[in-house]
Protein backbone atom coordinates (compact mmCIF):
# COMPACT_ATOMS: atom_id res chain seq x y z
CA UNK A 1 0.00 0.00 0.00
CA UNK A 2 1.41 3.39 -1.01
CA UNK A 3 3.09 5.27 1.88
CA UNK A 4 2.94 2.23 4.16
CA UNK A 5 6.17 2.07 6.17
CA UNK A 6 8.15 -1.14 5.83
CA UNK A 7 11.42 -2.43 7.26
CA UNK A 8 13.99 -2.61 4.42
CA UNK A 9 15.98 -5.41 6.04
CA UNK A 10 12.92 -7.57 6.66
CA UNK A 11 11.76 -6.91 3.10
CA UNK A 12 15.18 -7.85 1.75
CA UNK A 13 15.44 -11.02 3.85
CA UNK A 14 11.96 -12.23 2.85
CA UNK A 15 12.81 -11.71 -0.82
CA UNK A 16 16.05 -13.71 -0.50
CA UNK A 17 14.23 -16.56 1.27
CA UNK A 18 11.55 -16.52 -1.41
CA UNK A 19 14.20 -16.66 -4.16
CA UNK A 20 16.11 -19.41 -2.36
CA UNK A 21 12.96 -21.53 -2.27
CA UNK A 22 12.97 -21.48 -6.05
CA UNK A 23 16.70 -21.56 -6.73
CA UNK A 24 18.72 -24.30 -5.03
CA UNK A 25 21.99 -22.60 -5.89
CA UNK A 26 21.42 -19.64 -3.60
CA UNK A 27 23.58 -19.81 -0.47
CA UNK A 28 23.85 -17.19 2.26
CA UNK A 29 27.10 -16.23 3.95
CA UNK A 30 27.11 -14.45 7.26
CA UNK A 31 29.80 -12.46 9.03
CA UNK A 32 27.81 -12.59 12.24
CA UNK A 33 25.42 -10.56 10.14
CA UNK A 34 22.53 -12.67 8.81
CA UNK A 35 20.16 -12.06 11.70
CA UNK A 36 20.74 -8.30 11.46
CA UNK A 37 20.17 -8.40 7.73
CA UNK A 38 16.65 -9.79 7.80
CA UNK A 39 17.99 -13.28 7.14
CA UNK A 40 17.42 -14.72 10.60
CA UNK A 41 15.00 -17.30 9.17
CA UNK A 42 17.28 -18.39 6.34
CA UNK A 43 19.32 -20.92 8.37
CA UNK A 44 16.09 -22.34 9.78
CA UNK A 45 14.64 -22.88 6.32
CA UNK A 46 17.85 -23.82 4.52
CA UNK A 47 20.35 -25.04 7.14
CA UNK A 48 22.69 -26.61 4.57
CA UNK A 49 22.87 -23.42 2.54
CA UNK A 50 23.74 -20.98 5.29
CA UNK A 51 27.37 -20.52 6.28
CA UNK A 52 28.36 -18.59 9.38
CA UNK A 53 31.89 -17.15 9.51
CA UNK A 54 31.91 -14.70 12.35
CA UNK A 55 33.23 -11.20 11.93
CA UNK A 56 35.68 -11.67 9.03
CA UNK A 57 34.32 -9.79 6.03
CA UNK A 58 37.53 -10.01 3.97
CA UNK A 59 37.56 -13.77 4.22
CA UNK A 60 33.85 -14.06 3.54
CA UNK A 61 34.23 -12.27 0.20
CA UNK A 62 36.89 -14.82 -0.76
CA UNK A 63 34.77 -17.76 0.35
CA UNK A 64 31.86 -16.31 -1.64
CA UNK A 65 34.07 -16.12 -4.71
CA UNK A 66 35.14 -19.73 -4.30
CA UNK A 67 31.56 -20.91 -3.79
CA UNK A 68 30.53 -19.08 -6.95
CA UNK A 69 33.16 -20.96 -8.96
CA UNK A 70 31.20 -24.13 -8.17
CA UNK A 71 27.94 -22.69 -9.50
CA UNK A 72 26.48 -21.40 -6.26
CA UNK A 73 24.94 -17.94 -6.00
CA UNK A 74 26.29 -16.55 -2.74
CA UNK A 75 24.42 -13.73 -1.02
CA UNK A 76 26.44 -11.88 1.61
CA UNK A 77 24.77 -9.14 3.61
CA UNK A 78 26.30 -7.12 6.42
CA UNK A 79 26.72 -3.52 7.56
CA UNK A 80 27.58 -1.57 4.41
CA UNK A 81 31.09 -0.22 5.15
CA UNK A 82 32.22 -3.67 6.25
CA UNK A 83 31.35 -5.28 2.91
CA UNK A 84 32.74 -2.46 0.76
CA UNK A 85 35.46 -0.25 2.22
CA UNK A 86 36.96 -2.89 4.49
CA UNK A 87 37.28 -5.77 2.00
CA UNK A 88 37.67 -3.53 -1.04
CA UNK A 89 40.61 -5.44 -2.52
CA UNK A 90 38.77 -8.74 -2.07
CA UNK A 91 35.71 -7.23 -3.75
CA UNK A 92 37.83 -5.92 -6.62
CA UNK A 93 39.99 -9.01 -7.21
CA UNK A 94 37.93 -11.99 -6.03
CA UNK A 95 34.53 -10.79 -7.26
CA UNK A 96 35.18 -8.12 -9.89
CA UNK A 97 38.36 -9.29 -11.59
CA UNK A 98 37.32 -12.94 -11.29
CA UNK A 99 33.81 -11.95 -12.48
CA UNK A 100 32.06 -14.14 -9.93
CA UNK A 101 28.31 -14.38 -9.53
CA UNK A 102 28.21 -13.08 -5.96
CA UNK A 103 25.62 -10.74 -4.47
CA UNK A 104 26.98 -8.42 -1.79
CA UNK A 105 24.44 -6.41 0.16
CA UNK A 106 25.37 -3.46 2.33
CA UNK A 107 22.61 -2.85 4.85
CA UNK A 108 22.10 0.07 7.22
CA UNK A 109 23.87 1.94 4.42
CA UNK A 110 24.48 5.64 3.86
CA UNK A 111 23.68 7.59 7.08
CA UNK A 112 20.97 5.23 8.29
CA UNK A 113 23.15 3.98 11.15
CA UNK A 114 22.65 7.59 12.20
CA UNK A 115 23.97 7.93 15.74
CA UNK A 116 26.60 5.19 15.39
CA UNK A 117 28.98 7.62 13.74
CA UNK A 118 31.31 7.69 10.77
CA UNK A 119 32.79 4.20 11.19
CA UNK A 120 29.32 2.82 10.56
CA UNK A 121 28.17 5.26 7.90
CA UNK A 122 28.61 4.25 4.30
CA UNK A 123 28.65 7.32 2.14
CA UNK A 124 31.60 6.23 -0.01
CA UNK A 125 30.43 2.74 -1.06
CA UNK A 126 29.05 3.73 -4.46
CA UNK A 127 32.17 5.77 -5.19
CA UNK A 128 34.59 2.95 -4.53
CA UNK A 129 32.60 -0.02 -5.85
CA UNK A 130 31.80 1.97 -9.01
CA UNK A 131 35.48 1.78 -9.95
CA UNK A 132 35.33 -2.02 -10.23
CA UNK A 133 34.58 -3.03 -13.84
CA UNK A 134 31.60 -5.32 -14.30
CA UNK A 135 29.95 -4.81 -10.91
CA UNK A 136 26.26 -3.89 -10.97
CA UNK A 137 25.31 -1.36 -8.26
CA UNK A 138 21.71 -1.27 -7.12
CA UNK A 139 20.26 1.30 -4.71
CA UNK A 140 16.51 0.75 -4.51
CA UNK A 141 14.41 3.50 -2.95
CA UNK A 142 11.36 1.74 -1.55
CA UNK A 143 10.25 -1.67 -0.24
CA UNK A 144 8.60 -2.72 -3.51
CA UNK A 145 11.76 -2.10 -5.51
CA UNK A 146 13.97 -3.69 -2.83
CA UNK A 147 12.05 -6.91 -3.34
CA UNK A 148 12.18 -6.61 -7.11
CA UNK A 149 15.87 -5.73 -6.97
CA UNK A 150 16.62 -8.93 -5.03
CA UNK A 151 14.98 -11.09 -7.69
CA UNK A 152 16.58 -9.11 -10.53
CA UNK A 153 20.00 -9.38 -8.88
CA UNK A 154 19.64 -13.16 -8.51
CA UNK A 155 18.59 -13.51 -12.14
CA UNK A 156 21.48 -11.38 -13.32
CA UNK A 157 24.74 -13.30 -13.77
CA UNK A 158 27.69 -11.38 -12.39
CA UNK A 159 28.87 -9.56 -9.29
CA UNK A 160 26.39 -7.15 -7.72
CA UNK A 161 26.44 -4.66 -4.89
CA UNK A 162 23.08 -3.64 -3.47
CA UNK A 163 22.57 -1.16 -0.64
CA UNK A 164 19.61 -0.81 1.66
CA UNK A 165 18.90 1.35 4.69
CA UNK A 166 17.92 0.77 8.26
CA UNK A 167 14.85 2.84 9.13
CA UNK A 168 11.41 1.87 7.90
CA UNK A 169 10.74 3.41 4.52
CA UNK A 170 7.51 4.33 2.73
CA UNK A 171 6.15 2.32 -0.18
CA UNK A 172 6.40 4.54 -3.26
CA UNK A 173 5.42 2.13 -6.00
CA UNK A 174 2.55 -0.16 -6.83
CA UNK A 175 3.44 -3.85 -6.79
CA UNK A 176 3.27 -4.04 -10.59
CA UNK A 177 5.86 -1.32 -11.23
CA UNK A 178 8.17 -2.21 -14.09
CA UNK A 179 11.65 -2.79 -12.61
CA UNK A 180 14.61 -3.57 -14.80
CA UNK A 181 18.29 -3.43 -13.83
CA UNK A 182 20.00 -0.56 -15.62
CA UNK A 183 16.76 1.25 -16.43
CA UNK A 184 15.69 4.29 -14.45
CA UNK A 185 12.05 4.92 -13.61
CA UNK A 186 10.45 8.20 -14.66
CA UNK A 187 8.06 8.80 -11.77
CA UNK A 188 6.53 11.80 -13.48
CA UNK A 189 7.35 13.99 -16.42
CA UNK A 190 8.21 17.67 -16.39
CA UNK A 191 10.14 20.27 -18.34
CA UNK A 192 11.81 22.88 -16.07
CA UNK A 193 14.28 20.63 -14.30
CA UNK A 194 15.13 16.95 -13.87
CA UNK A 195 15.31 15.79 -10.27
CA UNK A 196 17.07 12.45 -9.83
CA UNK A 197 16.93 10.54 -6.57
CA UNK A 198 18.22 7.19 -5.40
CA UNK A 199 18.03 4.82 -2.46
CA UNK A 200 17.18 5.94 1.04
CA UNK A 201 16.47 9.54 0.03
CA UNK A 202 14.27 8.72 -2.96
CA UNK A 203 11.19 9.33 -0.80
CA UNK A 204 12.59 12.75 0.20
CA UNK A 205 13.17 13.53 -3.48
CA UNK A 206 9.61 12.52 -4.32
CA UNK A 207 8.30 14.77 -1.56
CA UNK A 208 10.53 17.63 -2.73
CA UNK A 209 9.22 17.25 -6.29
CA UNK A 210 5.69 17.57 -4.97
CA UNK A 211 6.60 20.79 -3.16
CA UNK A 212 8.22 22.13 -6.33
CA UNK A 213 5.17 21.30 -8.43
CA UNK A 214 3.03 23.12 -5.87
CA UNK A 215 5.36 26.10 -6.29
CA UNK A 216 4.80 26.01 -10.04
CA UNK A 217 7.99 24.24 -11.12
CA UNK A 218 7.56 21.48 -13.69
CA UNK A 219 9.77 18.63 -12.48
CA UNK A 220 10.86 15.53 -14.31
CA UNK A 221 11.33 13.09 -11.45
CA UNK A 222 13.56 10.06 -12.01
CA UNK A 223 14.47 7.15 -9.76
CA UNK A 224 17.91 5.81 -10.61
CA UNK A 225 17.90 2.53 -8.69
CA UNK A 226 20.74 1.08 -10.75
CA UNK A 227 23.74 3.34 -10.44
CA UNK A 228 25.88 1.03 -12.55
CA UNK A 229 25.30 0.43 -15.38
CA UNK A 230 23.69 3.84 -15.59
CA UNK A 231 20.67 4.48 -17.84
CA UNK A 232 22.57 6.86 -20.12
CA UNK A 233 19.75 7.27 -22.66
CA UNK A 234 17.30 8.34 -19.98
CA UNK A 235 19.80 10.78 -18.52
CA UNK A 236 20.80 12.28 -21.85
CA UNK A 237 17.19 12.75 -22.91
CA UNK A 238 16.50 14.46 -19.57
CA UNK A 239 19.53 16.71 -20.14
CA UNK A 240 18.36 17.59 -23.66
CA UNK A 241 14.72 18.08 -22.79
CA UNK A 242 14.90 19.86 -19.41
CA UNK A 243 18.34 21.50 -19.61
CA UNK A 244 19.02 21.21 -15.87
CA UNK A 245 19.68 18.27 -13.59
CA UNK A 246 19.65 18.05 -9.82
CA UNK A 247 20.80 14.84 -8.14
CA UNK A 248 19.90 13.82 -4.60
CA UNK A 249 21.81 11.13 -2.74
CA UNK A 250 22.72 10.13 0.80
CA UNK A 251 26.35 9.73 -0.23
CA UNK A 252 29.45 11.81 -0.77
CA UNK A 253 29.08 14.20 -3.67
CA UNK A 254 32.49 12.85 -4.69
CA UNK A 255 32.08 9.71 -6.72
CA UNK A 256 28.38 9.05 -6.24
CA UNK A 257 25.32 9.16 -8.46
CA UNK A 258 25.77 12.86 -9.26
CA UNK A 259 29.37 12.25 -10.32
CA UNK A 260 28.35 9.30 -12.47
CA UNK A 261 25.70 11.41 -14.22
CA UNK A 262 28.14 14.30 -14.66
CA UNK A 263 30.63 11.93 -16.28
CA UNK A 264 28.06 11.27 -19.00
CA UNK A 265 26.53 14.73 -19.39
CA UNK A 266 29.77 16.72 -19.28
CA UNK A 267 31.07 14.73 -22.21
CA UNK A 268 27.97 14.15 -24.27
CA UNK A 269 25.48 16.93 -23.50
CA UNK A 270 26.73 19.45 -20.95
CA UNK A 271 23.98 20.97 -18.83
CA UNK A 272 23.97 22.83 -15.55
CA UNK A 273 23.90 20.43 -12.62
CA UNK A 274 23.44 20.64 -8.89
CA UNK A 275 24.48 17.72 -6.74
CA UNK A 276 22.86 17.40 -3.34
CA UNK A 277 24.80 15.09 -1.05
CA UNK A 278 27.50 15.13 1.55
CA UNK A 279 30.65 17.19 1.13
CA UNK A 280 34.24 16.43 2.01
CA UNK A 281 33.73 15.67 5.70
CA UNK A 282 32.99 12.93 8.22
CA UNK A 283 29.27 13.06 8.80
CA UNK A 284 28.02 13.79 12.27
CA UNK A 285 25.78 11.62 14.41
CA UNK A 286 22.26 11.90 15.77
CA UNK A 287 18.63 11.02 15.04
CA UNK A 288 18.27 10.09 11.36
CA UNK A 289 15.82 12.78 10.26
CA UNK A 290 17.86 15.49 11.97
CA UNK A 291 21.11 14.08 10.64
CA UNK A 292 20.10 14.09 6.98
CA UNK A 293 18.65 17.56 7.56
CA UNK A 294 22.15 18.66 8.53
CA UNK A 295 23.18 17.83 4.97
CA UNK A 296 20.22 19.40 3.19
CA UNK A 297 18.44 16.16 2.35
CA UNK A 298 14.96 16.95 3.72
CA UNK A 299 12.22 17.72 1.15
CA UNK A 300 11.88 21.43 1.97
CA UNK A 301 15.67 21.82 1.83
CA UNK A 302 15.87 20.02 -1.51
CA UNK A 303 13.07 22.25 -2.79
CA UNK A 304 14.91 25.42 -1.71
CA UNK A 305 18.16 24.22 -3.27
CA UNK A 306 16.40 23.50 -6.55
CA UNK A 307 14.66 26.88 -6.62
CA UNK A 308 17.91 28.69 -5.89
CA UNK A 309 19.60 26.66 -8.62
CA UNK A 310 16.85 27.50 -11.13
CA UNK A 311 16.97 31.19 -10.25
CA UNK A 312 20.73 31.29 -10.74
CA UNK A 313 20.58 31.66 -14.53
CA UNK B 1 55.92 -45.18 -4.82
CA UNK B 2 57.89 -46.97 -7.56
CA UNK B 3 61.38 -45.44 -7.82
CA UNK B 4 61.15 -45.40 -11.61
CA UNK B 5 58.02 -43.30 -11.41
CA UNK B 6 59.79 -40.91 -9.09
CA UNK B 7 62.72 -40.64 -11.50
CA UNK B 8 60.32 -39.85 -14.32
CA UNK B 9 58.72 -37.17 -12.19
CA UNK B 10 62.13 -35.75 -11.36
CA UNK B 11 62.73 -35.47 -15.08
CA UNK B 12 59.40 -33.68 -15.45
CA UNK B 13 60.47 -31.29 -12.68
CA UNK B 14 63.58 -30.54 -14.72
CA UNK B 15 61.36 -29.78 -17.73
CA UNK B 16 59.39 -27.36 -15.59
CA UNK B 17 62.64 -25.64 -14.59
CA UNK B 18 63.54 -25.42 -18.27
CA UNK B 19 60.12 -23.91 -18.98
CA UNK B 20 60.71 -21.35 -16.23
CA UNK B 21 64.02 -20.45 -17.84
CA UNK B 22 62.25 -20.17 -21.19
CA UNK B 23 59.71 -17.77 -19.65
CA UNK B 24 62.37 -15.67 -18.01
CA UNK B 25 64.35 -15.47 -21.25
CA UNK B 26 61.25 -14.09 -22.97
CA UNK B 27 60.35 -11.63 -20.21
CA UNK B 28 63.93 -10.78 -19.20
CA UNK B 29 62.71 -10.59 -15.59
CA UNK B 30 60.35 -12.35 -13.24
CA UNK B 31 59.64 -13.82 -9.83
CA UNK B 32 61.93 -16.77 -10.28
CA UNK B 33 62.96 -17.61 -6.69
CA UNK B 34 59.59 -18.81 -5.43
CA UNK B 35 58.73 -20.42 -8.77
CA UNK B 36 61.85 -22.59 -8.63
CA UNK B 37 61.39 -23.48 -4.97
CA UNK B 38 57.94 -24.88 -5.69
CA UNK B 39 58.73 -26.84 -8.85
CA UNK B 40 58.52 -30.23 -7.13
CA UNK B 41 55.20 -29.32 -5.49
CA UNK B 42 53.71 -28.31 -8.84
CA UNK B 43 55.18 -31.40 -10.51
CA UNK B 44 53.57 -33.62 -7.88
CA UNK B 45 50.26 -31.82 -8.33
CA UNK B 46 50.01 -31.63 -12.10
CA UNK B 47 51.62 -35.00 -12.89
CA UNK B 48 50.29 -37.13 -10.07
CA UNK B 49 47.89 -35.70 -7.51
CA UNK B 50 45.39 -33.56 -9.43
CA UNK B 51 42.45 -35.30 -11.05
CA UNK B 52 42.21 -33.02 -14.09
CA UNK B 53 41.67 -33.19 -17.84
CA UNK B 54 43.56 -30.69 -20.02
CA UNK B 55 41.09 -31.37 -22.85
CA UNK B 56 38.17 -30.49 -20.59
CA UNK B 57 39.62 -27.90 -18.20
CA UNK B 58 36.21 -26.90 -16.79
CA UNK B 59 35.19 -30.50 -15.99
CA UNK B 60 32.90 -30.16 -12.97
CA UNK B 61 34.40 -32.99 -10.94
CA UNK B 62 38.01 -31.84 -11.36
CA UNK B 63 40.34 -31.16 -8.48
CA UNK B 64 41.15 -27.45 -8.13
CA UNK B 65 44.53 -25.84 -7.67
CA UNK B 66 44.71 -22.31 -6.29
CA UNK B 67 48.02 -20.50 -6.55
CA UNK B 68 47.57 -18.16 -3.62
CA UNK B 69 51.08 -16.78 -4.02
CA UNK B 70 50.27 -15.53 -7.53
CA UNK B 71 53.75 -14.17 -8.11
CA UNK B 72 54.95 -17.78 -8.39
CA UNK B 73 53.01 -17.92 -11.69
CA UNK B 74 56.06 -18.92 -13.75
CA UNK B 75 55.90 -22.40 -12.26
CA UNK B 76 52.16 -22.59 -12.91
CA UNK B 77 52.59 -21.62 -16.56
CA UNK B 78 55.48 -24.07 -16.81
CA UNK B 79 53.35 -26.91 -15.42
CA UNK B 80 50.19 -26.11 -17.40
CA UNK B 81 52.14 -25.97 -20.67
CA UNK B 82 53.90 -29.24 -19.89
CA UNK B 83 50.60 -30.90 -18.94
CA UNK B 84 49.09 -29.84 -22.26
CA UNK B 85 46.64 -27.13 -21.19
CA UNK B 86 48.06 -24.83 -23.85
CA UNK B 87 50.75 -24.64 -26.50
CA UNK B 88 54.20 -24.21 -24.97
CA UNK B 89 54.94 -21.49 -27.56
CA UNK B 90 52.81 -19.22 -25.34
CA UNK B 91 55.68 -19.32 -22.83
CA UNK B 92 57.70 -17.21 -25.27
CA UNK B 93 55.22 -14.35 -24.97
CA UNK B 94 56.00 -13.66 -21.30
CA UNK B 95 56.37 -9.92 -20.82
CA UNK B 96 54.83 -8.99 -24.19
CA UNK B 97 51.87 -6.66 -24.59
CA UNK B 98 48.58 -8.57 -24.13
CA UNK B 99 50.38 -11.82 -23.40
CA UNK B 100 48.00 -14.45 -22.02
CA UNK B 101 50.53 -15.07 -19.26
CA UNK B 102 50.78 -11.89 -17.19
CA UNK B 103 53.07 -11.44 -14.20
CA UNK B 104 50.23 -12.72 -12.03
CA UNK B 105 47.75 -15.25 -13.42
CA UNK B 106 44.47 -14.33 -15.10
CA UNK B 107 41.87 -17.12 -15.37
CA UNK B 108 40.11 -15.35 -18.23
CA UNK B 109 43.16 -15.56 -20.48
CA UNK B 110 44.08 -19.24 -20.41
CA UNK B 111 42.50 -22.62 -19.67
CA UNK B 112 43.54 -24.39 -16.50
CA UNK B 113 43.93 -21.31 -14.33
CA UNK B 114 41.34 -21.41 -11.55
CA UNK B 115 41.76 -18.00 -9.88
CA UNK B 116 43.09 -14.50 -10.37
CA UNK B 117 45.68 -14.11 -7.69
CA UNK B 118 48.60 -11.78 -7.13
CA UNK B 119 47.52 -9.74 -4.15
CA UNK B 120 48.61 -11.95 -1.28
CA UNK B 121 46.26 -13.43 1.29
CA UNK B 122 43.34 -14.09 -1.06
CA UNK B 123 43.82 -17.68 -2.23
CA UNK B 124 43.01 -19.58 0.93
CA UNK B 125 39.58 -17.95 1.30
CA UNK B 126 38.72 -18.58 -2.32
CA UNK B 127 39.90 -22.18 -2.04
CA UNK B 128 37.84 -22.58 1.13
CA UNK B 129 34.75 -21.44 -0.77
CA UNK B 130 35.51 -23.93 -3.54
CA UNK B 131 35.87 -26.71 -0.98
CA UNK B 132 32.55 -25.75 0.64
CA UNK B 133 30.78 -25.65 -2.72
CA UNK B 134 32.20 -29.01 -3.81
CA UNK B 135 31.20 -30.59 -0.51
CA UNK B 136 27.70 -29.18 -0.89
CA UNK B 137 27.54 -30.92 -4.28
CA UNK B 138 28.86 -34.13 -2.68
CA UNK B 139 31.75 -34.00 -5.15
CA UNK B 140 34.83 -36.12 -4.40
CA UNK B 141 37.04 -33.33 -5.78
CA UNK B 142 39.77 -31.83 -3.64
CA UNK B 143 41.08 -28.28 -3.51
CA UNK B 144 44.84 -27.78 -3.32
CA UNK B 145 46.49 -24.47 -2.50
CA UNK B 146 50.07 -23.22 -2.70
CA UNK B 147 51.00 -20.41 -0.36
CA UNK B 148 54.27 -18.63 0.23
CA UNK B 149 55.76 -18.38 3.69
CA UNK B 150 56.18 -14.59 3.47
CA UNK B 151 52.52 -14.43 2.42
CA UNK B 152 51.46 -15.78 5.80
CA UNK B 153 51.88 -12.33 7.35
CA UNK B 154 48.65 -11.27 5.62
CA UNK B 155 45.99 -11.46 8.33
CA UNK B 156 43.30 -12.53 5.88
CA UNK B 157 44.99 -15.94 5.68
CA UNK B 158 44.25 -16.54 9.31
CA UNK B 159 40.61 -15.58 8.87
CA UNK B 160 40.48 -18.22 6.15
CA UNK B 161 42.41 -20.77 8.22
CA UNK B 162 39.94 -20.41 11.09
CA UNK B 163 36.93 -20.68 8.81
CA UNK B 164 38.27 -23.75 6.98
CA UNK B 165 38.74 -25.45 10.31
CA UNK B 166 35.36 -24.34 11.68
CA UNK B 167 33.68 -25.70 8.55
CA UNK B 168 35.69 -28.93 8.77
CA UNK B 169 36.96 -28.73 5.20
CA UNK B 170 38.61 -32.14 4.85
CA UNK B 171 38.83 -31.63 1.09
CA UNK B 172 41.17 -28.64 1.43
CA UNK B 173 44.91 -29.35 1.20
CA UNK B 174 47.49 -26.60 1.50
CA UNK B 175 51.19 -26.51 0.71
CA UNK B 176 53.26 -23.75 2.28
CA UNK B 177 56.41 -23.24 0.24
CA UNK B 178 58.71 -22.49 3.18
CA UNK B 179 61.72 -21.22 1.26
CA UNK B 180 62.43 -18.93 4.22
CA UNK B 181 63.14 -15.80 2.19
CA UNK B 182 61.11 -12.80 1.13
CA UNK B 183 61.95 -9.51 -0.58
CA UNK B 184 63.44 -7.82 2.48
CA UNK B 185 65.33 -10.81 3.84
CA UNK B 186 64.86 -14.01 5.84
CA UNK B 187 61.20 -14.54 6.70
CA UNK B 188 61.96 -15.15 10.37
CA UNK B 189 63.55 -11.68 10.53
CA UNK B 190 60.94 -9.83 8.47
CA UNK B 191 57.88 -11.25 10.26
CA UNK B 192 58.33 -14.58 11.90
CA UNK B 193 55.43 -17.00 12.02
CA UNK B 194 57.44 -19.77 13.63
CA UNK B 195 56.77 -22.27 14.96
CA UNK B 196 54.67 -22.56 11.84
CA UNK B 197 53.50 -26.12 12.45
CA UNK B 198 52.20 -25.21 15.90
CA UNK B 199 50.54 -22.12 14.56
CA UNK B 200 48.56 -24.07 11.94
CA UNK B 201 47.78 -26.82 14.46
CA UNK B 202 46.39 -24.26 16.88
CA UNK B 203 44.13 -23.00 14.09
CA UNK B 204 42.61 -26.49 13.88
CA UNK B 205 44.51 -27.99 10.95
CA UNK B 206 46.18 -31.34 10.43
CA UNK B 207 49.85 -30.50 9.90
CA UNK B 208 52.90 -32.22 8.43
CA UNK B 209 56.35 -30.84 7.79
CA UNK B 210 57.83 -32.30 4.61
CA UNK B 211 60.82 -31.95 2.30
CA UNK B 212 59.41 -29.78 -0.48
CA UNK B 213 61.93 -31.04 -3.04
CA UNK B 214 61.30 -34.74 -2.39
CA UNK B 215 58.63 -35.84 -4.82
CA UNK B 216 58.00 -39.13 -3.07
CA UNK B 217 57.47 -37.36 0.24
CA UNK B 218 55.20 -34.70 -1.28
CA UNK B 219 53.01 -37.26 -3.03
CA UNK B 220 52.80 -39.87 -0.28
CA UNK B 221 51.96 -37.25 2.34
CA UNK B 222 49.42 -35.45 0.16
CA UNK B 223 47.69 -38.76 -0.57
CA UNK B 224 47.20 -39.32 3.15
CA UNK B 225 45.17 -36.11 3.53
CA UNK B 226 43.07 -35.45 5.49
CA UNK B 227 45.71 -35.97 8.13
CA UNK B 228 43.12 -35.73 10.88
CA UNK B 229 39.42 -36.48 10.68
CA UNK B 230 37.28 -33.42 10.13
CA UNK B 231 40.20 -31.08 9.59
CA UNK B 232 41.79 -29.34 6.62
CA UNK B 233 45.40 -30.34 5.96
CA UNK B 234 48.58 -28.34 5.53
CA UNK B 235 52.02 -29.47 4.47
CA UNK B 236 54.80 -27.12 5.43
CA UNK B 237 57.23 -27.85 2.65
CA UNK B 238 60.82 -26.93 3.41
CA UNK B 239 62.43 -25.71 0.21
CA UNK B 240 65.36 -23.78 -1.16
CA UNK B 241 64.63 -20.52 -2.94
CA UNK B 242 65.73 -20.48 -6.60
CA UNK B 243 66.43 -24.24 -6.39
CA UNK B 244 68.44 -25.44 -9.38
CA UNK B 245 70.35 -22.26 -10.23
CA UNK B 246 73.77 -22.42 -8.58
CA UNK B 247 74.29 -18.66 -8.51
CA UNK B 248 70.84 -17.86 -7.12
CA UNK B 249 69.99 -20.60 -4.65
CA UNK B 250 69.16 -19.23 -1.20
CA UNK B 251 69.82 -15.65 -2.26
CA UNK B 252 67.19 -13.05 -1.51
CA UNK B 253 68.15 -10.93 -4.51
CA UNK B 254 66.72 -13.57 -6.87
CA UNK B 255 63.18 -13.26 -5.51
CA UNK B 256 62.71 -11.18 -8.65
CA UNK B 257 65.41 -11.86 -11.20
CA UNK B 258 66.41 -9.27 -13.79
CA UNK B 259 68.46 -11.45 -16.06
CA UNK B 260 71.98 -10.82 -17.28
CA UNK B 261 73.28 -12.75 -20.34
CA UNK B 262 76.04 -14.49 -18.38
CA UNK B 263 73.52 -15.58 -15.72
CA UNK B 264 71.25 -17.05 -18.35
CA UNK B 265 74.21 -18.97 -19.72
CA UNK B 266 75.05 -20.24 -16.24
CA UNK B 267 71.41 -21.19 -15.63
CA UNK B 268 71.38 -23.23 -18.84
CA UNK B 269 74.59 -24.93 -17.76
CA UNK B 270 73.17 -25.70 -14.29
CA UNK B 271 70.07 -27.32 -15.75
CA UNK B 272 72.22 -29.31 -18.19
CA UNK B 273 74.20 -30.63 -15.24
CA UNK B 274 70.99 -31.69 -13.51
CA UNK B 275 69.90 -33.39 -16.71
CA UNK B 276 73.19 -35.27 -16.98
CA UNK B 277 72.90 -36.58 -13.43
CA UNK B 278 69.27 -37.54 -13.93
CA UNK B 279 69.97 -39.34 -17.20
CA UNK B 280 72.70 -41.37 -15.53
CA UNK B 281 70.28 -42.42 -12.79
CA UNK B 282 67.61 -43.23 -15.33
CA UNK B 283 70.02 -45.36 -17.33
CA UNK B 284 70.85 -47.38 -14.23
CA UNK B 285 67.14 -47.80 -13.62
CA UNK B 286 66.66 -48.97 -17.20
CA UNK B 287 64.64 -45.97 -18.30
Amino acid sequence: MINELKDPRKTFGEAVIEAAGRNQNIVVLSADSSSGSGLGDFPKKFPDRHFEFGIMEQGVIGFASGLATTGKIPVFAAIAPFVTARPFEMFRNDLGYMNQNVKVVGRCASLTYDQLGSTHHSIDDVAIIRTIPGVTIINPGDPVTIKKAVHAMIQHTGPCYMKIGNQKMPVLYEEDVDFNLGKGIVIHDGSDVTLIGTGTVLSKTVAAAKLLEEAGVSVRLIDIHTIKPLDRDLILSAARETGRIVTVEEHFIAGGLGSAIAEICSQEYPVKMKMIGIGDLYASNGPYEELIGKYGLQPDQIKETVIKFLNNK
Amino acid sequence: MDSKEILKLEYTALKLRRNILRLIRAGEAGHVGGALSSVEILTALYFNLLNIDPVNPKWKERDRFVLSAGHKCLVLYAALAERGFFDAAILDTYGALDSPIPGHPNMHKLPGIETNTGALGHGLSIAGGMALGLRLDKSPAKVYVLMGDGELAEGSNWEAASAASMHRLENLIVFVDRNKLQISGPTIEVMSYEPLDERWRSFGWGVRVIDGHNLESIISNAKQAPFEKGKPSVMIADTLKSKGLSFAEGKVSYHYWKTKPEELEQAEHDLNMIEEQLRAKMEVAGL
